[in-house]
Parts: C-alpha cells; structure tokens; sequence
C-alpha cells in the first residue's frame, strides 16, 4: 500500500527533521545544484535533473579526520572521530542511492570502515524518482531505473498535488509523519531511457587489457580527477597524518586513480606511470575488479561523468567500443 | 560550420600524414553528443576526415605538444592558443622544429559543455584583438570576421573597487567550493611541472586536506605561478566542475604585468617573460 503526502505536507515534515536531524538537500549553490545541509526548507531545491556532485560525500567526505593522537607525556591516546547527528537525505535520485549501496561493498565488508559504518547506520535515505531524465542518463542499462525504490528507505514519486510515498524499510516508516492517507493513485510509468549494451563488458575489458584502445584514448584525457570525484561509485583516498596544535591527526582525503603518483611506492617505482595505465585502470576497476569481488559493475549510469568530461571521454561510448572490438575478435 | 576552413585544415593534415612530415595531427573531431567538439589526434591519413572547426572549439589544443614533445605533431590553434607555444617555446619545453602549427583565422568561440552550446560568443572572444595567430607554419583562413571592441578588464576594475573585506569573502566562497580535482591544472599549457607544489613532499606546502584553508593556498600559489605565463585560454575555467570563476583572477594578475611591464604572455617566443628576467635599473617598488 503506498501513501501520499501532499507538497504542504511535505514542507511541514522536512521542517521538522531538519530541526531534529541534519537534513542533507538538493540546493543552488552559485548556479550549481549540490547536496548541503540546509537549515530552512526554503533551501531545498526540487527543481533539478541530478546534483552537480555525487551524494556520496556525506558518507565518504572529501576530506576528514580518522582519528587525532593525543597528549605530548609520552603516552598518547587515539582518540577516534564521532558523528554527532543523526542525518537524513532527502532528494536522492535512484542511481545515486544505487551508488551508496556499491560504496557498502568495499566499506562495510570486514574489517568495515568505523565512520562510514556509523554514518551509514544513522542516516535515512529518502528517494525521489525521476519524473524525467537527461540526455547523458543510461541508469536501465546498467541495473537500475528512474522510479527504482531498492536503495533507499523511502521512495517518492511526484505526481499533479504531491507525492506518492512508497515506504521501503523499518527505518524509513519510523520517520514518516503520523496520519499520511493511502494513495489514490497509481504510481506513473517511469520515464523512457537510451540503451546503453553492457552484456559483454567485463570480458573484454579482461581481453583487451593490452590493446592499443588505451593508448589512442589516453592521447585526449587530460588525466584530472573530475570523472572521479563526480562519480557516486569512486571511492579511492589518500591517507596522511598532519600536526594539529600539538596533536597528531589522521587525515583521508579523495584521490583518484588518475593521479600521477596514486601508485608510486617506496622506491619511486610506479607501475601505472603511463597516461593509458591509468586511464584503462578507471575503466578496469568498474567493469572487470568491481564485478568480479562484488557481482556488479561500479558504474549507476548517472552520467555526470559524461557531463563533466572537459575532452568527452563518455564511458558510454569506451563501454561500446571494447564490446564491438570484443565482437570483432569474436567473428 | 565554415566548411571551407575546414577543407583547408584536413587537405594540410593529410598532406602532412601523407608525406611523413609528422606522426600525428592534434584537431578536433564532433564529440558524442554530436554537438560540441573534443581533441582528436590523428595518425592516419584517412583519419583527417574526422576533423572539424567551428565555433564550439574551445580547447587550448597545445596543451598536448607537452605530452608529445618527443614526436613530431601537427596542431590545429586557434589565434589565443597559439600564444601557448609560444610560451612553450619561449620555456623551452618544446622544440620548434617538432611542431607543425596549422593556424586558424578565429570567428571566435562559444561558451560549451556536453550537450549544450550558447548563442553568444565567450567573453574573452568579445575582447579579442588577434585575427591570426602569432605563430603558425600553415593559415586556414575563414570567413573575415569584424572584430568586438570591447575592454578586456571591465570586472577585474569593477573587483579592483571592492573592499579588501569583500574581495577576500568572495574569493574564499569561490574556493570554499573547490574539489582539488586539478582539472584546472591538467588543462593549463602553461602548467607543465613534473611535480607540482601542491603534491611535493618535502618541503610540504599544501597537504592534502581538501578544504577551505588548503584550496585557498592551492589556488592563489597556482595563480600567482602564471603570472606574467598565463596567455588568457580560460580553459581552466571552462573545465571547472564547480565554476571557480578563475578566468578573474588570471586577468587581475595579467592586467597588473601588462601594467608594470607592458607585457603580454605568448605574443612573441624572443621577448623574455618579466618574471624570468632581471633589469639592473627596474624599480622593485620598496626603495623608498
């Protein structure tokens, strides 16, 4: 049985939760629309395609603190970082909820990752599905769907006078609002995607490891990290540990496996030195490694890669391109 | 799409490839949203084909002579990014003989991102003066184009008004936004280091805490670093993901050399840059 709420009653509810919680939203910052705490609803921006940056950030954020040594009298202790709050995210659109899931993989298998793991625990998922999509959207291809309810706590799906509350989990039927009626209507059919093949993609990324592919498009990449940090499924950091007014801390921050030096060892001996390596290495890990330790490809088809790519690099059209060489091998 | 400028640029291209002249010529090709443009380097004759010109060229293609120094390339420049080999020659980071520049008469070009592209010109393109580029070996002429005049600093002038309060909050908000993705960097022709600051060890200038403190050092020691080189692409601002205005900060540093030194970087590859010389009788500004 699915609920509605109606947009009045949706402004009341999102007031209170961020009285009581953090309440991460979509909301304009400078022309761009982000996730950001927001302290009033009026923040909350729900006319958007999909966020600039990934929602991955509350759960792996570009930078924090471990934990921090303390005390100089030669005994010091480790103090870990806590989390404060409770938190909710609320506007989440179906792939990138499909993102946090991936992420759960690598961080929450054991050993699991302390903070991600109680981040993870206190925060509420509410999706909202996509009423429309984007061109450089392919989510049906690669697992997902606009109107898919499986990774978060609550679903809503906008309608003519509200929404239609789809709730998923225990713990997104204890946030809800008392005295929500059922839903008159059915939920809409969601909205039609390109298709983008993926069948035949972890074997010939595996065949084609030493392919002249990688050199010619390496020629154009110019080896940032925006792909990576935009994406809600990259997940490699840097770890250091800096001074801090006479304590000692333990700083992660991101970094990508486009860096010159992401793997350069003790030694100074890098065995991905290449622009190719490193560019063939983002692809290897989402289309061959992710798969074959987590039954999946790391890849939600959200697209903001190919939005962001200052030189076109379109995972879409790398993805085709190794299947037809597959294809062409094969006959 | 000016499709005789564009016979001209692939017959040069094929006649190079053809003949041995160079291993490859740096262009551009249609990109997947069957739209904009993005690089393309091509190595076969028949692959000229695939080359393109028109107003969504935006790259700064000679970017790419760095990571090719050792092989002889053709390059497709717009008038302001052939300021960039000049710089690069000038600094020595490429030898003119291994590059062929095929230069393009420049109708200007306009603001793009995946998927989309403006009515309008790119600011910078309102205010440009060169019709040909400095330095080429081959010109693709075009349609003739008149020339906006417009005044290249107008709002680095309107920033030189605010107060210093102001401009810090504003600054500091820009970069409070920043993701340290270096997209900046790996786009800039004059940001060529094989190590920069930002990811030395020893000494420790910037750690890697991606936060406002650390941006903030990022981004101003990275400006200041192309003072007197940047030669005014703003492709650092057109790949930002965040959209750090940085073009702003570039023109304030530029427009503060060309006024101490009348100087203006990649116009000329034998006129040293200021901050690379030393003249017995220049004043240093902390005499008196």
């Amino acid at each position: 049985m699915n609920l509605f709420i109606s947009r009045d009653e949706l402004i009341r509810w999102l007031d209170q939760l961020l009285r009581e919680r953090i309440l991460l939203a979509p909301a304009r910052v400078q022309g761009l629309t982000l996730f950001q705490p927001v302290s009033k609803v009026e923040e909350v921006t729900l006319d958007f395609g999909n966020t600039t940056l990934s929602p991955k950030e509350w759960f792996l954020p570009p930078t924090e603190t471990l934990f921090s040594m303390q005390g100089n009298d030669g005994h010091p202790q480790l103090v870990p970082s806590t989390i404060e709050k409770d938190a909710v995210i609320f506007g989440l659109r179906p792939c990138d909820a499909k993102g946090i899931a991936l992420m759960d993989g690598p961080f929450l298998q054991e050993p699991a990752d302390a903070l991600y793991q109680e981040r993870r625990a206190r925060t509420t998922l509410i999706g909202l599905s996509c009423r429309q999509v984007q061109p450089e959207c392919f989510c049906t291809s690669v697992g997902s769907a606009p109107d898919d309810p499986s990774h978060v706590d609550i679903m809503l799906t906008e309608i003519e006078n509200g929404y239609i509350v789809q709730v998923i989990t225990e713990k997104g039927k204890a946030l809800l609002p008392e005295g929500l009626t059922e839903s008159k209507e059915e939920l809409p059919p969601p909205p039609e995607l390109q298709d983008v093949p993926v069948k035949e993609v972890t074997r010939a990324v595996r065949e084609f490891f030493d392919n002249p592919y990688w050199e010619q498009l390496a020629d154009r990449c110019l080896h940032c990290n925006i792909c990576a940090y935009v994406c809600p499924t990259c997940y490699c950091f840097d770890v250091r540990d800096y001074p801090n007014k006479g304590n000692l801390e333990r700083v992660r921050s991101w970094d990508s496996c486009q860096s010159t030096g992401f793997t350069r060892i003790a030694g100074g001996y890098d065995p991905r030195a290449t622009k190719e390596a490193r560019l063939r290495q983002r692809f290897s890990h989402k289309l061959l490694y992710f798969p074959e330790e987590f039954q999946d490809i790391a890849c939600v088809g959200c697209g903001r890669c190919v939005k962001s790519c200052p030189v076109n690099i379109d995972i879409r059209e790398v993805m085709s391109d190794l299947q037809q060489l597959e294809a062409k091998s094969g006959s | 799409m000016d499709s005789e400028l564009i016979q001209q640029i692939r017959n040069q291209a094929r006649d190079l490839l053809e003949s041995g002249t160079v291993k490859g010529v740096i262009g551009y090709e249609r990109a997947s949203d069957g739209l904009t443009a993005r690089p393309f380097f091509a190595y076969e004759p028949a692959a000229v084909e695939r080359l393109i010109f028109d107003e969504t060229c935006s790259h700064n293609l000679a970017r790419y002579l760095v990571d090719k120094k050792n092989e002889k390339m053709a390059v497709v420049v717009k008038p302001c990014d052939s300021r960039a080999i000049n710089l690069l020659l000038n600094e020595e980071q490429i030898k003119r003989d291994m590059v062929f520049v095929i230069g393009v008469t420049c109708p200007g070009v306009v603001e793009t991102s995946w998927n989309h592209k403006d009515e309008e010109l790119q600011a910078r393109c309102k205010t440009c003066q060169l019709v040909e580029p400095p330095v080429y070996d081959f010109l693709a002429k075009g349609e003739a184009v008149e020339r906006p005049q417009g005044e290249p600093y107008l709002d680095v002038q309107q920033m030189e008004t605010k107060p210093i309060a102001e401009r810090k909050d504003f600054w500091s908000e820009q970069f409070d936004r920043c993701i340290r993705c270096y997209a900046c960097r790996q786009v800039c022709p004059g940001c060529y280091c094989p190590e920069c600051f930002v990811e030395q060890l020893n000494p420790l200038w910037v750690g890697i805490r991606i936060a406002p403190k650390e941006n903030e050092l990022w981004q101003i020691m990275r400006a200041f670093h192309l003072a007197g080189r940047c030669i005014g692409c703003d492709e650092c601002e057109r790949v930002c993901p965040v959209d750090i205005p940085l073009s702003l900060l570039n023109r304030k540093l530029e427009k503060n050399v060309k006024e101490l030194f009348d100087f203006q970087a990649g116009l000329n590859p034998e006129e040293q840059p200021p901050l690379a010389t030393f003249k017995k009788e220049e004043k240093l500004g902390f005499e008196e």
